[in-house]
């Protein structure tokens, strides 16, 4: 046994309760007193019928004084319940209760679970032994006491968060309201009526929304969540995400124009999808805030996939709309050539469009050139323009796709832009690389002249070069310069016979084509490579006359880098493509080509770009007879580029050095993008460049931060769920000249969508962002309260007590499948019938079947409807608890069937017991029953439209066994209202993790004491009130948030907490400032003091968890009350019985 | 106790295990009497030679209690206890204590029936196993 100074002073009484017989029938109490009276220092020992009675406090504290005690241990019930009774007891009687009391719990722990008497008697012996040892171990604790912040943060603002608001507002102190929704309400406001006085939820529900809102002493937090909750009772610290609204609360007067321009329409969560709403919306009509919002979820795939951002998902939808101008001029904002990238992008967008899990992708890019083929450029109002000072000049180098769009945003941003172009034409590559046949020329003019009208300058045949070089340009006056030249020069096959004529490598080719320069192709061609440069030679030569044409490619079509559209283009068209070979040599005679020797490859391991390198295989050469020989093997910027830009550095690949988020050059004003910085890349590619470049460039000319705010593409998934039901239906093809046709001419081969298509096509589109970021809000706000830059903010709230009122969800009943939800349209749960039966519903009120043809078409009114009680409450595979709401809202709609739809129509209530317990509820049911509804006491166990008899064709048959009469039933009737269970929310565990409270097995929220404290909980100043708890009606819910607010307010008038005393210590002579307790201390409480070389416990943050006792290597730090001399005295008590 | 009935010392936390073992009381669930509870404030602090205390002292088993990953009333202190568990099941094997002897177990305060169950579990493992080596050996 631990040792006890010698010449012990320790005085003990000890107290064994009987608890009426709750302790006293299975631990034999004066044998246990009488036992404990034999242990050293024990001066006095009693057993006492009730210890907890006022009779029982005042013997020990007589006890004290007559016998001189100084320490006391009371053997009964678990401290949680009693410890603190009888420690105040103790200092009644003048000793510290820290010091002199030690609870011993001889009822939860022994009596109620020990069924023998001898081991239950024995139990407690050792016990209270241990607690006898204990407690002349302890020391002298003084609780400290903190203020309390005398706000309340209430969570959850339905009708229990509300009234707990509303009281707490009340009494005169600060409340902070936390909802999740846009409006507050909860789903008391989603109902029609109330049972069982049949007031309407709205009547009696909207005037508390008014107050709420109106209260000077409540802020609403609407469309927020609580982040996370540090710090304790009466100073807790909060901080709640204030979730983007995308509208300016400030300005928004509630008018809905934004909503009657919306395109996009989904299933409104506030009508449970039984109608729809827009993206741009408000909950229902008298929402309080009366602010609209934006749901917005993560951008569409198409967006995110966009190098240049184009709102994708906006176009397409305002196609849908016919609203083809705005769509255009969307697409401009971020793209200047929707014609040009209509024809000619890759659409990155489409691979990773989400239609394509219903079907296939939407043709995003064809319904782009279908919007700017409707447009005339000629007339197009221009963008708007920023104001700049004028003389902030930038040039741009290369008239290509990336020049042009550096081009067309700096002159949007105001600035005055030159652009110089060495060849007499614009477009870069644009015009020389990309043959007429893919981009007419009238539209790639049309789209310059649309450019220059913006205000772009261009200059044609100005190269610059060693002889004008960019320090011209910035001496010439410009304050910036991007570069962006291209990549122009072919690469090398590097075999012999390069140098023949009649070799004419690709890029040539095209160039020559496009600028209208001699050029000729022979009778029999081959084109070397398997790139879209290739694809585009090899259609240009068939078009310029040559009868065989023949692409060479070293891999197999799996490797071709070419995109599939091109090469099945190119074959439809007849070009042959030879697989696994490549040139030796070319063979010539009299410095002509006359043919080629080839070998034949096979692949072998993969390189570095991850495709399997081709291997020559030896002996297997060939010659084939050739005129004209087109190397298309890529391409790379033209190396003399580095003479016009001193100081800039360029790779040994030709390709300038940039930073990639900026797009800016070792030379701070001189930018550089596109090909020449990429190698060959798409358009859009270079389009996306030239818009970073531009906005650096004009945060380099204002002086600002380059990188601010940059360089992270937007990601994340959180998108709006595939609809189900979504019929397939076939992606939109372009009406096409036949192949052997259109290889006869240079005419555009592709005819465009018609409008009819079109807007099919864009009517695809499943809207994965929801708001499509059309902008068509922003104009019809005359507020100016839209702002779809707004980004989620944190507030900080301190606060000094929590209200949980985060209330329940209605059971989806879908997995009960025998009861066919979601399969038969007029099975409803019971909240899609709750918002049929109100007036701001579907239905305004009315209560009609649904159109089995169309999910929100309601036709007429049933002449029968039955209740099915109990739909996964009181259900084993669900719920086993009772919803404790169901069967009066159950008569509640038999009622209101009854009164809407005519006395006439048949309802049936399936039920397996009446649960009518309230005020009032009985005699409800009484009225209801006498209406004429009919109640069969028997589960439903399915609902079913496959008839068995004449009688049941067309209708819903309900099978359910009578109970009473023991007839199994067949009921055929139009209409099922399932009575779903109310199940705690699907996040409560994260939430009851966030405010250091506890759920109970079937996930509500536990309350302190499931009798006497049914609205704390065991995190001190956090308290519940409504369906968080567990199911209730709102008489309930309303009685627990008043009593929640009561717990809110005693705090806050009381204005002080007393902390325990049980915290950590560290003995400054022990310690060896190892700091290892720093690290383990989650609260960050303990310091080291550097003067002194230990650590040091901040007592205003520890909580006393121990971590640091647990682990400290010297022993030096000891948690107050919980001391190592203490704990091995229990063990040694415990254990002594051996 | 006699002989063949196994003495558990079970350091319980006093948020979820402690708890839990009062609702099995409320919730009259009886268990064998072999377990003496001691009420920590958090399985975090309970210090490995309180564990070692109890073998030496001729407990044949020990129980720690705490609340369930992430639920942990001072934010990670049931993490702590795993790791320290892990490594002192790995010291005890030394003197002869085998890693059936310390449990280390989740039960959270609505968990009472869970409570019932390891106590019950346990001390049947416990009989089994029979008393610990250290018993009456190494009493100091």
């Amino acid at each position: 046994m631990a040792a006890l100074p010698e010449t012990s002073q320790e005085r003990i009484g000890f107290y064994i309760c009987h608890c009426g017989i709750n302790i006293a029938y299975k631990v034999r109490c004066p044998e246990l007193a009488e036992y404990i009276k034999t242990l050293p220092n024990v001066v006095v020992s009693r057993d006492y019928l009730f210890m907890c009675s006022d009779p029982g406090q005042e013997l020990i504290e007589k006890d004290v004084k007559e016998y001189g005690l100084n320490r006391v241990v009371v053997a009964s019930c678990s401290p949680r319940m009693h410890e603190h009774t009888f420690r105040a007891a103790c200092a009644r009687a003048g000793l510290n209760p820290f010091r002199a009391f030690h609870h011993v719990c001889v009822r939860e722990h022994v009596s109620w679970v020990t069924l023998d008497e001898d081991q239950a008697t024995e139990k407690a012996k050792d016990l209270c032994r241990a607690g006898v040892l204990r407690v002349q171990h302890q020391d002298d604790l003084f609780p400290k006491t903190f203020p309390v912040n005398t706000n309340t943060l209430v969570v959850g603002g339905g009708i229990a968060g509300m009234q707990a608001s509303l009281d707490i507002a009340s009494a005169g102190y600060q409340v902070y309201l936390v909802e999740r929704q846009p409006t507050i309400g909860g789903h008391m406001l989603q109902y029609d009526k109330t049972f069982p006085t049949l007031d309407c939820a709205a009547c009696i529900g909207t005037p508390k929304m008014v107050s709420v809102g109106q209260h000077k002493k409540i802020e609403i937090l609407s469309y927020c969540e609580v982040e996370s909750v540090d710090g304790f009772v009466g100073n807790f610290q909060v901080k709640v995400r204030k979730r983007a609204r995308y509208v300016n609360p400030a300005k928004c007067t509630g008018c809905g124009e934004c909503t009657q321009n919306c395109p996009v329409e989904l299933p409104n969560e506030w009508d449970v999808g039984t109608k729809k709403r827009k993206a741009v919306y408000q909950s229902f009509p008298q929402a309080v805030p009366i602010t609209f919002v934006i749901d917005k979820r993560d951008r569409a795939p198409c967006v995110q996939t966009c190098p240049a951002g184009t709102a994708a998902q906006g176009y397409v939808t305002l196609i849908r709309e016919g609203k083809y101008e705005e769509a255009v001029r969307l697409i401009l904002e971020k793209l200047p050539l929707p014609g040009v990238l209509g024809r000619v992008c890759p659409a990155p967008c489409e691979t990773r469009c989400r239609r394509a899990e219903i079907d296939s992708p939407v043709s995003i890019r064809d319904l782009k050139r279908f919007a700017a083929d409707q447009i005339d450029l000629g007339t197009f109002a221009l963008p708007p323009v920023a104001k700049q000072p004028p003389e902030e000049r930038v040039a741009v180098v290369g008239s290509g796709p990336a020049g042009i769009s550096c081009a067309y945003f700096l002159v949007r941003q105001g600035y005055p832009v030159t652009v110089f172009e060495a060849l007499p034409v614009i477009g870069g590559l644009l015009r020389t690389g990309i043959p007429e046949f893919r981009l007419p020329r009238d539209v790639l003019d049309r789209e310059i002249e649309f450019l220059r009208r913006t205000g772009i300058e261009f200059k044609t045949g100005s190269p610059i070069g060693k002889d004008r070089t960019v320090d011209h340009l910035l001496s010439d006056g410009y304050r910036a310069v991007f570069l962006a030249t291209g990549a122009w020069e072919s690469m090398q096959l590097g075999v012999d016979g390069e140098d023949l004529d009649g070799v004419l490598p690709g890029l040539d080719l095209l160039r020559k084509k496009a600028l209208g320069e001699e050029v000729s192709v022979g009778d029999r061609v081959v084109v070397i490579g398997g790139g879209n440069a290739a694809m585009d030679a090899c259609r240009t030569a068939l078009r310029m006359g040559a009868s065989v044409v023949t692409v060479l490619y070293r891999r197999t079509r799996a490797e071709m880098p070419a995109s599939e559209e091109e090469i099945e283009a190119a074959l439809a068209e007849g070009v042959k493509i030879e697989y696994l070979a490549a040139p030796v040599r070319i063979l010539g005679n009299g410095g002509r080509v006359t043919g080629m020797e080839c070998i034949r490859m096979e692949l072998g391991e993969p390189d570095e770009s991850g495709r399997r390198r081709p291997v020559p295989q030896p002996g297997s050469e060939y010659t084939i007879e050739v005129d004209t020989v087109i190397p298309a093997i890529g391409q790379r910027p033209d190396l003399s580029r580095r003479d016009c830009t001193p100081g800039v550095g360029f790779d040994r690949r030709g390709r300038v050095e940039v930073d990639p988020v900026s797009m800016q050059t070792s030379r701070p004003e001189i930018f550089a993008g596109g090909d020449l910085y990429t190698g060959p890349a798409t358009v859009v590619e270079a389009v996306a460049a030239g818009h970073e470049a531009a906005i650096s460039i004009e945060r380099f000319l204002k002086g600002e931060e380059l990188q601010a705010n940059r360089g992270e593409k937007p990601a994340g998934e959180d998108w709006a769920p595939v609809p189900a039901g979504e019929q397939p239906r076939e992606r939109a093809q372009m009406p096409e000249m036949e192949p052997k046709e259109r290889a006869k001419t240079f005419a555009e081969g592709q005819q465009g969508l018609s409008e009819e298509q079109a807007r099919a096509e864009a009517a695809r589109c499943i809207a994965c962002g929801v708001c499509c970021e059309c902008k068509l809000c922003v104009s019809a706000c005359e507020a100016k309260a839209i702002e779809h830059d707004q980004q989620d903010e944190i507030v900080d709230l301190n606060v000094g007590s929590i209200v949980i009122a985060t209330g329940f969800d209605a059971m989806d009943p879908t997995p009960l499948d025998h009861y066919g939800y979601g399969r038969l349209p007029n099975v409803v749960t019971n909240l899609e019938f709750e918002r049929l039966s109100n007036s701001t519903g579907p239905t305004s009120g009315k209560i009609l079947m649904r159109d089995p043809q169309d999910h929100f078409k309601y036709t007429r009114p049933p002449a029968s409807v039955a209740i099915l009680h109990c739909i996964g409450s009181r259900d084993k595979n669900y719920h086993e608890y009772c919803s404790r709401t169901c069967c009066m809202y159950a008569l509640k709609f038999a009622h209101l069937i009854k009164d809407k739809c005519g006395h006439d129509t048949q309802i049936y209530n399936f039920y397996i017991d009446m649960r009518c317990f309230g005020k009032g509820y009985e005699e409800f049911y009484q009225r209801v029953q006498s209406e004429g509804v009919r109640m069969i006491r028997g589960k439903a166990v399915g609902v079913t439209d496959r008839a068995e008899s004449p009688d049941e064709e067309g209708y819903l048959v309900v099978q359910a066994e009578d109970s009473l009469t023991g007839q199994l039933l067949r009921v055929p009737v139009e209409m099922a209202i399932l009575c779903t269970a109310m199940e705690p929310r699907p996040d409560a565990v994260e939430v009851a993790r966030t405010f250091g409270i506890s759920t109970g097995r079937e996930g509500f929220f536990t309350e302190e004491h499931p009798k006497l404290e049914p609205v704390s909980t065991p995190t001190a100043g956090v308290f519940l009130a409504g369906a968080c708890q567990g199911p209730k009606d709102i008489p309930d819910a309303v009685a627990q948030a008043k009593a929640a607010s009561s717990e809110a307010q005693s705090l806050s008038t009381l204005g002080q907490v007393v902390v325990a005393p049980m915290i950590s210590g560290i003995d400054p002579d022990v310690c060896v400032g190892c700091q290892v307790c720093i690290d383990l201390c989650p609260y960050s409480a303990i310091e080291i003091d550097d003067f002194r070389g230990i650590s040091v416990v901040n007592e205003a943050l520890c909580k006393g968890c121990g971590s640091c006792a647990g682990y400290c290597p010297s022993g030096a730090a000891k948690i107050r009350h919980f001391t190592d001399k203490q704990i091995f005295a229990e063990i040694d008590g415990i254990m002594a019985s051996g | 106790m006699s002989a063949n009935e196994p003495t558990i010392v079970a350091f319980l936390c006093n948020w979820c295990t402690f708890t839990a073992a009062d609702l099995a009381g409320t919730s009259r669930l009886s268990y064998p009497s072999n377990v003496k509870i001691i009420r920590m404030m958090c399985s975090g602090m309970v210090d490995p030679k309180y564990v070692i205390k109890a073998f030496l002292e001729g407990a044949d088993g020990v129980l720690i209690g705490g609340c369930w990953p992430g639920d942990c009333h001072y934010i990670n202190g049931n993490y702590k206890a795993r790791r320290r568990v892990a490594l002192l099941t790995e010291i005890l094997k030394q003197f002869g204590i085998g890693e059936d002897r310390l449990w280390l177990r989740w039960v959270a305060a609505s968990e009472g029936n869970m409570f019932q169950e390891v106590i019950t579990d346990m001390t049947k493992q416990l009989k089994e196993l029979g008393p610990s080596p250290l018993k009456g050996r190494l009493v100091a």
